[in-house]
């Protein structure tokens, strides 16, 4: 069991996932994800956060964190209610420090092609949270009050 | 593997090239390096202008706004420029909050950037 694995609480049961490390299966994620949103009522802006959010962490966790390693997995939990949506994806990579990521909206790195996954995660969703490894991302959105 | 005509479709007005997005969501590592391949190609000649039209397009990640950035750069070095049209509203937001949008001339419509190129060029 990875060390990430989340304890079930009075907010439900989390649904795993083993992803292997292939940009093609975060596509089937993202519309089973999103299809239990949408079956909750979340609504098309909250539903284009969530896939934005969720495309960036599944990417990121593939290609920074297994660096396309097909020997390596990605692992994903998630749950929703129609307050909240939980998602936490983890690799097995070695991890990073997000503050040492360059703030992609200066001026001086406006024409860097990468860095702005975790700063579009952490736009799109309420609350995004690193494992102090810096190899798993937690994220939650809000859904209705 | 997507092909750069499954992706786009490429036509020429009095020197300008008009991209269109054919796919609703550029978001398939494929797609991604195939919208790049076909972009990257229309810089190979210096001082190309090029408008990008994302009419239909609902979806796209960080991995499409860096392949856009490398589109930018190697135009920029020759002169040329890519603006883009027919942005939806939820995708420019995207380009809004990564301040890309100070980065790339955007425009209403497919028609208006086009313009704006004939218009750059009769000064």
């Amino acid at each position: 069991m990875p060390a990430g694995t989340p304890q079930t609480d009075d907010r439900g049961a989390w649904t795993e996932k083993v992803l292997p490390t292939n940009l093609s299966a975060v596509r089937k994620t993202e519309q089973e994800v999103l299809g239990r949103l949408h079956d909750l009522g979340y609504d098309e802006d909250q539903l284009f956060a969530v896939r934005l959010a969720l495309e960036e962490a599944l990417v990121n966790a593939m290609k920074h964190g297994n660096a396309f390693d097909p020997n390596r997995s990605v692992h994903m939990w998630y749950r929703a209610s129609p307050e909240r949506v939980e998602i936490r994806v983890s690799d097995e990579g070695s991890g990073f420090d997000p503050a040492t990521v360059p703030d992609p909206t200066a001026d001086e790195n406006l024409e860097r092609p990468c860095g702005r996954g975790i700063m579009l995660m952490r736009c799109y969703m309420d609350e995004v949270t690193f494992s102090p490894k810096g190899n798993e991302v937690s994220m939650v959105k809000h859904g209705h009050p | 593997m997507a092909k750069a005509d499954d992706i786009v479709r490429v036509a020429e007005r009095e020197g300008v090239k008009l991209v269109r997005v054919r796919s609703g969501a550029i978001r398939e590592e494929q797609e991604v390096e195939a919208l790049g391949q076909a972009l990257l190609a229309l810089t190979e000649e210096p001082g190309q202008r090029i408008v990008l039209s994302f009419l239909g397009v609902e979806n796209l990640t960080s991995m499409v706004l860096g392949k856009l950035i490398q589109v930018h750069t190697r135009l920029a070095e020759s002169g040329g420029e890519i603006r883009l049209a027919d942005i939806h509203p939820q995708i420019y937001e995207v380009f809004r909050i990564t301040h890309l949008d100070k980065l790339f001339k955007v425009y209403d419509h497919e028609r208006e950037a086009l313009a704006s190129f004939l218009s750059d060029a009769e000064r």
